[in-house]
């Protein structure tokens, strides 16, 4: 190794800066089991006495958890399914075919890719309401995916822009037909493109708090972030229910995430760079 | 953020050659050979790349297109609300936002905001690659256990922060005052001077992580024989800092800073949560101004100025970092 390795001296000078790191998690979590008298005591380096589970039991009850874990879910999985049958074709058109008006589309597409979704709020909300989807998830999926389209065909056409063109030519001479060498042969060796869609748009669909603040206006149809805002604005005293809410919230993420660290790496760092 | 390769023209930044099935390392230095986008097969498939692009483009065209037209027209026209019916009054609407000292605050504030992530957020992004790059052993512990944060929701990361900040029982005051510093106890979030940056705190916490992990995939990408070639030279670790690994960054450091500067710009979700913009504005950004203009004023002209502002910076950085790059690559 020609840079010198000093494991341990670095692994030891980096312990304390991942505590002070972590310690917003770590506090969150203990304090999520104290009393509501414990809490009181405001010192912050003491244990409960007793875990407190109740805590977690009443936030889940009182902060309609379970339905608003159920609408993440729906709004994550129709996010992901639908943004890869719409950006998968689109980036095979964009890298593959020649056509007229392929270079119009290309600065299209970039021009959202830069235009921040906060500002086209305004007309997003018309357009919902005019199409009867404010305060459906059916809306809310409609417009994470186009606002996550441009993103997603960029990301997977400098992927297919590699797959030599020998293989299209190929699979013609087979009798294959365009929409066939998408998903025979392209898709079946884009793994790694495919990856970082699915999970770039599932954490992002998964943590978005703007538009879902925009089209989700009931609590039934509201999802995590949001309803967790709305259920520590509501019992912003009540510090036991806020904190274990609040556990609650981060909790399946990071759980999956210790699970798939690897692959949420790889697809992140690809995502950011090729998209 | 990355601006593809346009079509025709060779620009083509950090956008890496692509390479077939299994390849997942980062190649930032990597040029792609064929800036051209797309080959080319295909004559007389015009029909099916319609088809195939037809999906997309209807919803980009409705909830995207569409809307960011709207806007322009929007900011022409006077409204006072969803159910109103709008006249055209030239650039009144400008003017006001000319006049209003809100929209300068919140300008400034959300200059002040980038800076402070770029700073935080990519700088301690920095450091940490650094550092975490060098470990072989416990590498994937502390690199998996640094980018945690990253995984939360803003939303979330603005009510865990809301509590940290709380006078009487958050984590700052009170651990604070339990290691003998209760004279450093601050109204994290209503003092007017200090609000900003305290929010900004919140934000970077969740944002570094990915700009670690960009700058170890660069890390990853310099050349090994550069530093024993440095070594040969006799140069220090200090030295082969300077010389090789922070060169060596230029390009992922370009991209990480705009990236972190688009961010920024966005940055909303935690002012949103945490203060409102509160305490008398100190903390308004352009974005929770849109906001409140938008849907609790009604001004939707003014508001309509102020999307078509945040576009041309968002558009203005990144047409100035892609040209950077560009030229880096060179």
């Amino acid at each position: 190794m020609s840079v010198r390795n000093r494991e341990w001296p670095v692994a030891l000078a980096l312990t304390p800066a991942l505590i002070l790191i972590l310690a917003p998690f770590l506090w969150l979590v203990v304090s999520s089991f104290k009393t509501e008298a414990e809490i009181g005591r405001a010192d912050p380096f003491t244990w409960p006495a007793d875990l407190m589970w109740r805590n977690y039991l009443d936030a889940w009850q009182i902060g309609g958890f379970a339905d608003l874990v159920g609408n993440s879910l729906i709004n994550l999985v129709g996010v992901v399914v639908l943004s890869l049958v719409t950006c998968a074709p689109a980036g095979y058109a964009l890298a593959k075919i020649r056509f007229p008006g392929r270079e119009w589309l290309f600065y299209a597409f970039i021009l959202g890719l830069t235009v921040p979704v906060q500002a086209i709020v305004i007309p997003l909300y018309q357009v919902l309401f005019g199409l009867n989807l404010v305060n459906t998830l059916a809306g809310i999926v409609l417009v994470q995916v186009s606002n996550g389209i441009p993103f997603g065909i960029f990301l997977m056409r400098s992927f297919f822009i590699g797959v030599p063109d020998d293989l299209i030519e190929a699979a013609k001479i087979d009798g294959a037909s365009h929409f066939q060498i998408l998903t025979k042969v392209f898709l079946p060796i884009s793994t790694p493109a495919v990856q970082a869609l699915v999970i770039i748009s599932a954490l992002s669909t998964w943590n978005d708090f703007f538009l879902p603040l925009i089209v989700l206006i009931s609590p039934e149809v509201q999802t995590l972030p949001l309803g967790l805002v709305r259920f520590a604005s509501t019992y912003a005293s009540d510090y036991r229910l806020v904190f274990s809410g609040t556990v609650i919230s981060f909790l399946p993420i990071i759980l999956l995430y210790i699970l798939m660290q690897r692959r949420f790496t790889e697809g992140l760092t690809q995502g950011a760079i090729k998209g | 953020m990355v601006i593809p390769e346009t079509p025709g023209k060779v620009v083509a930044p950090l956008s890496t050659a692509p390479a077939v099935a299994g390849h997942t390392g980062g190649t930032f230095a990597r040029m792609s050979k064929r800036g051209v986008a797309g080959s080319g097969s295909s004559d007389g498939d015009a029909g099916t790349a319609f088809w195939l692009m037809a999906p997309a483009l209807a919803l980009y065209a409705v909830f995207t297109l569409l809307p960011i037209a709207a806007t322009f027209w929007l900011s022409f026209n006077g409204s006072a609300g969803f159910n109103t019916s709008a006249s055209f009054v030239g650039f009144d609407n400008y003017a006001k936002a000319a006049q209003d000292p809100i929209v300068w605050k919140g300008l400034a504030h959300t200059f002040l905001w980038l800076a402070y992530h770029v700073v935080m957020a990519g700088g301690l992004g920095l450091l940490l690659a650094l550092a975490v790059s060098r470990l072989r052993i416990t590498q994937v512990f502390f690199r998996a256990a640094f980018f945690l944060p990253h995984l939360v929701s803003l939303a979330v990361v603005g009510v865990i922060w809301a509590n940290i900040y709380d006078p009487f029982f958050g984590l700052m005051n009170t651990a604070l005052t339990r290691i003998g510093l209760g004279a450093f106890t601050q109204g994290w979030l209503s003092d007017p001077a200090l609000v900003l940056f305290s929010v900004n705190i919140a934000s970077s916490w969740q944002g570094f992580g990915l700009y670690m992990l960009l700058f170890i995939a660069g890390l990853q990408n310099i050349d090994h024989s550069l530093y024993d070639a440095a070594e040969v030279d006799g140069a220090n670790a200090f030295q082969k800092l300077i010389y090789v690994t922070l060169p060596g960054l230029r390009e992922v450091t370009t991209f990480v800073v705009s990236l972190a500067m688009i961010n920024g710009l966005k940055g909303f979700a935690t002012v949103f949560v945490m203060t409102n913009g509160g305490p008398f504005y100190q903390s308004e950004l352009i974005t929770t101004y849109i906001y409140r203009l938008a849907f609790q004023s009604q001004d939707h002209g003014l508001a309509a100025v102020l999307c078509i502002l945040l576009s041309l910076l968002a558009i203005a950085i990144t047409i100035v970092f892609n040209r950077w790059r560009a030229r880096l690559s060179q």
